[in-house]
């Protein structure tokens, strides 16, 4: 492999690597703004200039290949200059509202004027203002705090597949904008938000809920669709804020898509079923458990197992159900019954099926339900698979329900949702990949182990 | 082996041993304060003892022409070592960030002042007001702590 020297360090590097990227993977960083690895480098925010030995002028780290024998110095005086003009650039017009800002705490801005930037400002003259147009639901535009990298408009072209955000005017005055003024279409918006490295794009779903330093960071698997992205959870005191895209570039590379990003919100849903319920009554475990129990062992039962169980919830259920004789299906999403119904809903990430498990459920030979319900019928969910008709069948639910969906359940055992858990999904390229449990969840909901116990112990 | 007492110390007479010279020696001590000296004590709580500008007492927040100064950036809660505030944020008309609730938990602060240290908008004060007690626990709101002043 090919090596260079970047601040005495030897470092190795693929072909093609440009030198942000070989200093990256010597854990050598290279503060910077516009280049972002998903999206290119247009070279144009000047932060991550290196100074090269044998070339005149400083080369941009994010756009100048490294070569074989290349010695670079990315701390020196004339480059330390540089990065100090150029945050005093950017700050000209920057207002200093990071008080009030959401994107605080984790700012590139911040973080850069802190480490390369000059405590005291020279300006004096008044900053540019502009007026704020609507962006849609999921994005919050605030272009004062823009500093023109132009990621926002590369995403859009490069990853969205949608050009909705365009340059206008020239200069200190350009205008970052939806074109016509128009809301955001893509499907993807919330990355706009995790891309833009100042509080010019902010989410509105999580707009003054939380300050960014008061929150613990859990990287997790997105339950949304069959791809399994990796997400990072931001939570506080057992209360999920946001989830943000996590960097996995066999999956979902660095984004992912709004269904995904507020999913969140069924976990704190005030229609969430957190009690048992009797006959859609709020009731308490042991007459709920009993009510399940002369059921279950009661006669013939069918049991649905979502595609969005864990495998190891799943094998528990079988290993459960199996014995006792009763049939076992799996349902999920309507009209996607196996794996080859689930194919790529857009030419990015979602996929048709919008349960994580599909194929790891059918991989553990659990065969689909074909929409006959027969006897008594127990529902094990993990709050997003589709409850499908069961026409005048007895119904025990366990898992998450919301209240409209259990109103003729006869019994509800309300158990945990996957952030609550843990536990393993195959996605739909057969890769497995474990979750971690992030938040405890609802006070009174059980383990899905635990309520197989209590459904068939003979009295507690 | 024998135990022998022996009394130490001078011995006293009876004109000593009864302590006549030192009563009134002490009680010439309390007449000199009684008559002769400056009150120390005040008529609390008709009278209030006046603080130095520096000490820490209840907080307040901190005005502009009728407008809270407070934006909540969280940054008293964040540096608050008894964790006793407490703040949620909102929008409204007039002002892009402001507390909806904005409450401090007084039986849990310490009055170490950090949280008027850490305000960037110079909102949160604590004032020379220095007689908090109550007959039950008591969470002090925004309304309460908006006119609160003391002697500021």
């Amino acid at each position: 492999m090919p090596w260079c020297l970047i601040d005495g360090k030897n470092v190795e590097f693929s072909d093609g690597a440009t030198i942000i990227e070989a200093a990256g993977s010597a854990g050598i960083f290279i503060p910077h703004f516009c280049y972002h690895p998903g999206l290119g480098a247009p070279a144009q925010c000047r932060m991550c200039v290196v100074e090269v030995e044998g070339r005149t002028k400083l080369q941009t780290a994010c756009s100048t290949p490294a070569c074989e024998g290349m010695i670079v110095k990315t701390g020196s005086e004339r480059v330390k200059q540089v990065q100090k003009s150029t945050m005093e650039f950017l700050l000209i017009n920057h207002p200093l509202d990071c008080a009030i800002c959401d994107k605080s705490g984790e700012c590139m801005l911040q973080d850069n004027s802190y480490h390369y930037g000059d405590a005291t400002m020279r300006t004096v003259e008044e900053r540019r203002t502009y007026a704020d147009l609507e962006m849609g639901p999921v994005i919050k535009k605030n272009m004062n705090r823009c500093i023109h990298c132009t990621r926002c408009i590369r995403f859009g072209e490069k990853v969205a597949g949608i050009a909705e955000m365009a340059a206008f005017g020239r200069g200190g005055s350009t205008e970052i904008a939806t074109l016509d003024g128009a809301e955001l279409k893509t499907p993807y918006a919330g990355n706009y938000s995790d891309i833009c490295p100042t509080g010019a794009l902010t989410l509105k779903d999580f707009r003054f809920k939380k300050r960014s330093w008061l929150l613990t960071k859990t990287a997790a698997v997105c339950e949304g669709c069959s791809r399994g992205c990796a997400i990072e959870v931001h939570h506080a005191d057992g209360v999920v804020y946001r989830q943000v895209a996590r960097e996995n570039l066999r999956i979902n590379r660095y984004w992912i898509c709004d269904e995904g990003r507020f999913l969140y919100r069924y976990l704190g849903d005030p229609e969430r079923v957190r009690q048992p319920l009797v006959s859609g009554n709020i009731s308490d475990w042991v007459s709920a458990a009993g009510v399940a129990r002369e059921m279950f062992n009661g006669g013939r039962v069918m049991v649905l197992a979502g595609e969005d169980l864990t495998l190891e919830e799943a094998k528990e259920l079988l290993d459960f159900v199996r014995p006792a004789g009763a049939g076992i299906f799996r349902f999920g999403t309507p009209q996607v019954c196996a794996a080859r119904d689930d194919g790529d809903e857009d030419m990015i990430l979602r996929r048709k099926s919008k349960t994580s498990n599909l194929h790891g459920l059918q991989q553990l030979g659990i065969s689909a339900f074909d929409g006959r319900p027969s006897g008594t019928v127990l529902v094990v969910r993990g709050g997003r698979a589709v409850i499908p008709d069961l026409g005048g069948c007895k119904v025990i639910g366990a898992g998450v329900f919301q209240g409209g969906e259990t109103t003729d359940f006869e019994a509800v055992l309300p158990g945990r949702a996957f952030l609550e858990k843990g536990g393993s999904i195959v996605n739909c390229d057969g890769i497995e990949q474990r979750g971690v449990s992030v938040v405890p969840g609802p006070a009174e909901a059980k383990g899905l182990g635990d309520i197989l116990r209590l459904l068939g112990r003979g009295g507690d | 082996m024998a135990t022998r007492t022996r009394r130490v110390g001078p011995r006293k007479s009876l004109f000593h041993s009864i302590y006549i010279v030192d009563s009134f020696k002490g009680l010439w001590i309390t007449m000199k304060y009684l008559l002769f000296r400056k009150k120390v004590t005040i008529r609390y709580p008709e009278e209030r003892r006046q603080y130095s500008a520096r000490f820490r007492g209840l907080h307040y927040i901190k005005t502009t022409n009728g407008v809270e100064n407070c934006t909540a950036c969280m940054l008293c809660p964040t540096v608050c070592p008894a964790d006793c505030i407490h703040i949620e944020a909102g929008e409204r008309a007039d002002k892009e960030k402001y507390p909806v609730r904005f409450d401090i938990d007084i039986m849990r602060c310490c009055f170490c002042g950090m949280c008027e240290e850490a305000c960037p908008k110079d909102a949160i004060k604590l004032s020379g007001v220095y007689d908090m007690s109550a007959a039950k626990r008591t969470v002090y709101d925004k309304e309460f702590l908006l006119v609160q002043r003391g002697n500021k």
